[in-house]
């Protein structure tokens, strides 16, 4: 079933972007356009990983975005502020993501409230300390260097991207080789079984909230080094997002089951859909109107499917 | 400054857990007083830190106009979670609806009223399509109202650009200046025989005891419960459990567009930002009123109090000169250790209630 649906999604994203190829006079086969087509694709793939991975042990974080802006708007504290070099800033804003995602791990297994409460007062706290970094202000030219790597092009392939893509594949491999991946997996599934196994469920959701919140570390490295700017304002708008990714992706919420391909692939759909949107002048809400259908089209196409294999799932 | 609340205290007493008791826990396990106390507590200490905390036209009459506002959206998120569903729409919904008035007021010239019972109608009818397709296919709620919402404020803006070229409606129909500025004060020779209570907090009183009644005595309230408690026994007792989840969806809709409309005449103006708030404020109140995420027991009651311990927090706050940001941060700690302190004061109420029998 993972199967089929990861290869309609491939289907559909491989006919959308070449019917907004020809629709635009391909256009979009530009360098520029295409190149500013994957740079900010990076973004969506990597905030839809950390939610995924949250979703794989059957939690919900509803701090990433907010979160990603906290490290990003950090990391410019450090460099501007603070004046030290681009790589401490970076790896402070991947610490960050960590801690903060240990934090609410531990919030969840030592309080028992259930991860959708704990994380929806996490993010209000991150709202606070987002903007007392900066109040209203914006950092922006800081480390060139960092900047530079922002734009920078591998054979035509924005850096960034390549960046997201590894990041997917490191994910992949963590859930399908590793053994804490494979546990994850197995208490997000069953906790009951995974125990009987052996395995530590509270393990499982700390680990699945530490490594949500490094996964928005790394969506607040990539915003810092593409947007060449950051306020207080960045993380508002990928909480939805985050969830339309692996939802249309085919990640389950009741966890144990999740589709690292599939998070990518609704990811570049979402992209297709922004970018028609610029290249066609079409009102901005009437992107959200269409992403809002594609996301209940894509569950309820799921559903139906599984339907007709016959048996519940 | 507990007028609002105390009225529904005969609704919901602290025993609205539908299941039967099987170990009555001390009194002080109550959630509901532990929110009495620490609201009262807060309410002494902010006055004490700025008297005018306690001015009754500037600061009290507002804070119960808010508290209103969000009593109603908390109870809109409470009649989802009675199931352990969640409406992640309800802002929108509360958008949608407040278009829905204001165009009636605008267009066709209505009356209060009418426009009011129209815009219901819209909530209740779009709380009753996600409940419907919640029904029908078995997603899970939190994805169907998530995608709602995004299709929602795409639709909201695209409406109000349409309607009115901007995103609010100019039009001021007869009566919502009164319910925006008057209070009983206003009615009866100044303070000699109504208290300074704004008009909208019969509505949210009305609304709350209305809910309460609904969830405690009704059949349809008692069968919603057991349908969130535990669906397939709900279903082998004959209940209509499908419609049962499409009338908590409806009634979440109404209830969003009457907090929709509440705020709208708070503001003076029906636009397209209202319901922008509302989400976590909806979850807020009913968290922290002790109400489950996981269904089958509601307190209405808790929620009020939740409601009124968030709007009281930014008052506070806000008179002291904190910004909205700062009032974010604090919310979240108090909400954190709200529930861990909950947590606490229900294991070791267990506990003692153990221990005897």
């Amino acid at each position: 079933m993972i199967r089929t649906n990861e290869f309609t999604l491939a289907v559909i994203a491989a006919l959308g972007f070449a019917a907004l190829a020809v629709a635009t006079d391909f256009n979009l086969l530009t360098a520029g356009t295409l190149d500013a087509f994957l740079r900010f694709l990076a973004l969506p793939i990597v905030i839809g990983l950390a939610q995924m991975v949250v979703l794989a042990v059957g939690q919900m974080n509803l701090s990433v975005g907010v979160l990603t802006g906290f490290c990003a708007v950090a990391s410019g504290w450090l460099m501007i502020d603070a004046g030290l070099p681009a790589p401490v800033a970076v790896l402070a804003a991947l610490a960050l993501g960590a801690v903060v995602g240990l934090v609410n791990g531990l919030l969840v297994i030592f309080t028992r409230i259930n991860g959708f409460i704990v994380t929806l007062a996490t993010m209000t706290i991150l709202e606070g300390l987002r903007y007392g970094v900066n109040g209203t202000g914006t950092y922006q030219g800081y480390s060139p260097g960092l900047r530079e790597f922002g734009q920078a092009s591998l054979a035509g392939v924005p850096v960034v991207f390549l960046l997201a893509v590894a990041i997917a594949v490191g994910v992949a491999l963590f859930f399908r080789r590793t053994v804490p991946g494979r546990h994850l997996l197995a208490s997000g599934g069953n906790p009951f079984a995974a125990r009987l196994s052996g395995i530590s469920n509270d393990r499982a959701l700390v680990l699945a909230h530490t490594l949500s919140g490094l996964l928005a570390g790394f969506a607040a490295v990539i915003v810092v080094a593409a947007f060449g700017s950051v306020n207080a304002s960045i993380g508002d708008d990928l909480l939805l997002p985050s969830f339309a990714a692996p939802i249309i992706g085919g990640v389950a919420l009741a966890g144990g089951m999740i589709s690292v391909t599939g998070t990518v692939l609704a990811a570049f759909l979402v992209r297709l859909v922004d970018v028609s949107q610029s290249q066609f002048d079409i009102n901005r809400r009437w992107v959200d109107l269409i992403i809002g259908a594609v996301v209940l089209g894509a569950v309820l196409l799921g559903q139906f499917r599984d339907k007709l294999s016959g048996g519940p799932r | 400054m507990k007028t609002e609340t105390a009225p529904e205290a005969p609704a919901v007493p602290p025993a609205a857990d539908p299941r039967p008791p099987a170990r009555v826990l001390p009194v002080w396990a109550n959630p509901r007083l532990g929110l009495l106390i620490v609201i009262a507590a807060l309410v002494v200490l902010f006055s004490s830190l700025t008297p005018a905390f306690l001015d009754p036209r500037l600061t009290l009459a507002p804070l119960q106009a808010d508290i209103s506002v969000y009593v109603v959206v908390g109870l809109a998120q409470l009649a989802v979670l009675s199931l352990g569903h969640m409406n992640m729409a309800v802002g929108r919904m509360a958008a949608l609806s407040t278009f829905a008035m204001g165009l009636a007021y605008d267009r066709l010239g209505v009356p209060l009223l009418v426009g009011l019972l129209l815009g219901l109608a819209v909530g209740a009818g779009i709380g009753a399509l996600a409940g419907l397709l919640i029904a029908k296919t078995g997603v899970n709620s939190f994805v169907v109202t998530l995608a709602l919402d995004f299709g929602l404020l795409g639709l909201v803006t695209i409406l109000y650009t349409w309607a009115t070229g901007g995103v609010s409606f100019a039009v001021q129909p007869s009566g919502l200046a009164a319910l925006r500025f008057d209070t009983f004060a206003d009615y009866c020779m100044g303070e000699v025989c109504g208290p300074r209570i704004p008009l909208v907090v019969p509505i949210a009183v009305a609304a709350a005891l209305g809910v309460g009644l609904l969830f405690r005595h009704a059949r349809l309230g008692r069968e919603i419960l057991m349908t969130g408690s535990n669906t397939v026994a709900a279903e082998l007792s004959g209940i209509p459990t499908h419609r049962r989840v499409v009338t908590a969806h409806a009634l979440s809709g109404l209830l969003a567009a009457l907090a929709g409309f509440l705020l709208a005449a708070n503001n003076g103006a029906f636009s397209a930002n209202i319901g922008e708030s509302f989400l976590l404020p909806s979850f807020l109140a009913p968290v922290l009123g002790g109400t489950l995420l996981a269904g089958g027991a509601v307190s209405v009651l808790g929620t009020a109090l939740g409601a009124t311990l968030t709007q009281v927090i930014y008052k506070g706050l806000n008179l002291l000169q904190f910004s909205l940001e700062e009032l974010k941060l604090y919310i979240g700690l108090v909400l954190l250790a709200a529930l861990s302190l909950d947590r606490l004061r229900a294991v070791l109420a267990e506990r003692r209630a153990v221990s005897p029998s």
